[in-house]
């Protein structure tokens, strides 16, 4: 019994990073309409940000998430006003092949400047946790976990509550109609996709804890932020939360299976998706448009 | 009346040249080797480092005038290609070194992966390919007669570390066995598998993860739960990393973790920090091991060879010892087949026995180096130390590992 409530509680604090990935690809994907494959890459921005200010100025960890997010959105808005922005109405596949020449850039230029050296932030109380009967509770992901809470309900405020949230909703909804009642369409597009860029850089911080980066590394973050966000259901923050938590515990159970099974624990993830795409296509938590 | 003076000038000249003492050395045509590599891509660091260790020698080499066959002097180049850590485009590149680059002979690129398809084309054109950084043996169980590694096979990875653990006391018995799910790595953790009973050991978990996993709690979890004297893992750096996070964050207290691919590199200490005290790896080379050299440079020249050319980083890692040894290898064969005919030169290489700094160069049947023993290092007060086997260690183990909460 301790182990299973053990594999529970890690698999929610291992969540914690799926929902900080999740929320910024969710939003960039829901409102822009673009599969952004430079998600991952943004994230790892984020993690050498998280990493550089702490080795050169000890500064903590998680005072730097702020940092990341700041950073990560200028360059988002960036990348959207001056790249993205001038294909936003092509086909799709424009997107994708655009934002994986994005990530390329950045990854390269991440190999340029850091080299391929692997990298972690390991600040003292790294590994450190308590113990409630028997369970382990390691600090770092706990807080971790409530980072990402944090900023999901930080973007989700921002979202309906704020002058450019609603223009945010607003261009999701409509692109013209938004467009007629005076939304600048560029700046908003930029603003969502910076927004997506931030949150993507709190998770960098965030991973940049709990393992070691390198510039490669985001990639596989990519394709998981993708599964979170159908596995929860486009369009709210909240149902990105649901897809990552479900996320890390598919994936924790799917380790736990003895022998070889956590080969498969990413197979039963997809699985997972598929049968979510089959049975519920909006998502578990999602809303029919 | 001008095409005669030509052949007049050209006449004298062999005469000359033919006139010249014997043992007097000429230059030779250039020889050309070629090698793709991950220079972009998730390979990078370790291509990086195998780019290094050739490019030692190629300095070296080029520094005595090249490689002598029969009195000749050819001088050598290396022709890198970007295989973008990618092993079907490096295959493609090594084809490409072959047909259009005209190389003489190969060097191998980074990864098993890579070297089992680069292997393929090796062969088909029957030219020798020696390598340094595939230690699958499934690359050599394919009949293949044209590739030679110089490293220890996969299955050997982790056989020091049992061995070692046989000579401690108390001696630890259970062994909790984590694989990512690549060939290379399931060779090193089928070879712990079959050989730790021999050594009074038993497997208590053998858990397989998906190659390039950067969320092992549940893995660990289940090593926890085995209570395992000796916790060991086959994967990469990465895994290694986030499997001695977790094991921290879990409390796992285990008396000996050792991880076949990673504790070796600076960046698992640094990023790490002192939680990477204590951890044992495999290794195929330190820079402390003792071996005499019957060429080349010793092991503390070597060393500061590579701190001369590249400042700044550090004591080379076995990663750029394998790839200078390979090149060595190559160089020793040529110069016994006293030839520059690819055929010749892989006789040579089947034939070849030599020790130089890396430890003994000698390939099976296969064309796999099993006769240089793997060495274990460990990490103490963050700084690598060769702790088996004793013929070569400059430090004791430091045994049982201290449990977390008491480091």
């Amino acid at each position: 019994m301790a182990a299973f409530v053990q594999l529970v509680i890690l698999g929610l604090l291992a969540g914690g990073v799926y929902v900080a990935v999740g929320v910024g690809f969710g939003l960039v994907w829901g409102v822009l309409n673009i599969v952004n494959l430079a998600h991952g890459a943004l994230v790892i921005v984020g993690g050498y940000i998280t990493w550089q200010l702490f080795t050169a100025f000890g500064l903590d960890p998680f005072l730097t998430l702020p940092v990341d997010a700041v950073a990560l959105f200028v360059l988002g808005y960036a990348l959207q006003r001056g790249v993205i922005n001038r294909i936003i109405r092509a086909p799709l596949l424009f997107t994708f092949l655009l934002t994986f020449g994005v990530n390329l850039v950045i990854v390269n230029i991440l190999l340029l400047i850091f080299g391929s050296d692997f990298r972690s932030v390991t600040p003292t109380y790294s590994g450190q946790g308590f113990e409630l009967g028997g369970i382990v509770i390691p600090y770092v992901r706990l807080a971790s976990l409530g980072a990402a809470i944090l900023l999901s309900a930080g973007l989700a405020f921002l979202l309906s509550r704020t002058r450019i949230g609603l223009s945010i909703h607003a261009i999701a909804a409509d692109r013209d109609a938004a467009q007629l009642v005076g939304i600048d369409l560029r700046h908003a597009y930029a603003v969502t996709y910076g927004l997506g860029a931030a949150c993507a850089g709190v998770a960098g911080g965030l991973i940049a804890m709990i393992q070691a980066i390198t510039p490669t590394a985001g990639e596989p973050y990519t394709l998981q932020a993708f599964v979170v966000v159908i596995l929860g259901g486009l369009g709210r923050v909240s149902a990105t939360v649901v897809g990552g938590l479900a996320f890390g515990l598919v994936e924790a159970f799917g380790q736990s299976i003895p022998g070889s099974g956590s080969v498969f624990a990413n197979a039963i993830a997809f699985g997972l998706m598929v049968l979510v795409l089959v049975t519920r296509p909006q998502g578990l938590m999602g809303r029919l448009r | 009346m001008r095409r005669w003076a030509v052949i007049a000038v050209a006449a004298v000249a062999t005469v000359a040249c033919g006139g010249s003492s014997p043992g007097e050395q000429t230059t030779g045509s250039t020889i050309v080797l070629g090698a793709p590599l991950g220079l972009t891509g998730s390979l990078t660091k370790e291509s990086t480092l195998t780019q290094q260790g050739y490019n030692l020698w190629l300095d070296w080499i080029n520094a005595r005038g090249g490689i002598v066959v029969n009195n000749v002097k050819h001088p050598v180049t290396i022709k890198y290609y970007d295989d973008t850590s990618n092993a079907n485009q490096s295959a493609v590149l090594m084809q490409k070194l072959i047909t259009e680059d005209k190389a003489n002979f190969l060097l191998g690129p980074y990864g098993s992966a890579a070297t089992a398809t680069d292997a393929a084309i090796a062969e088909q054109n029957e030219i020798p390919m020696v390598e340094a950084n595939g230690a699958a043996q499934s690359i050599f169980n394919q009949g293949y007669k044209y590739t030679f590694g110089v490293l220890s096979p996969a299955n050997k990875y982790l056989q020091g570390v049992i061995d070692m653990a046989a000579t401690l006391s108390p001696k630890p018995t259970t062994i909790a066995m984590l694989s990512a799910d690549d060939n290379f790595s399931l060779e090193v953790a089928e070879g712990v598998n079959t050989y730790a009973a021999s050594k009074g050991m038993n497997v208590v978990l053998y858990k397989k993860y998906k190659n390039g996993a950067t969320n092992l709690s549940a893995e660990v979890q289940a090593a926890k739960a085995a209570n395992a004297d000796i916790v060991l893992n086959s994967g990469h750096l990465q895994e290694a990393i986030a499997i001695n996070k977790a094991a921290k964050e879990q409390k796992v207290n285990a008396k000996i973790f050792a991880y076949s691919v990673g504790p070796s590199t600076p960046d698992f200490i640094t990023a790490l920090g002192k939680d990477a005290n204590y951890v044992y790896g495999g290794s195929q080379w330190t820079p402390q091991v003792k071996y005499t050299p019957a060429f080349y440079l010793t092991v503390p020249e070597y060393v500061a060879a590579y701190k001369a050319k590249y400042p700044g980083l550090g004591d080379p890692d076995y990663h750029v010892a394998e790839s200078t040894a390979a090149c060595l290898a190559l160089q020793r064969a040529i110069e016994k087949a006293g030839s520059l005919d690819p055929k010749k030169v892989r006789d040579a290489l089947a034939a070849l026995d030599v020790t130089v700094f890396f430890g003994q160069v000698k390939f099976d049947s296969r064309g796999i180096n099993i006769y240089k023993p793997m060495v274990v290092e460990q990490i103490q007060n963050g700084a690598h130390h060769t702790v088996f086997p004793d013929s070569v260690a400059d430090a004791k183990p430091q045994y049982p590992t201290p449990a977390w909460d008491q480091r």
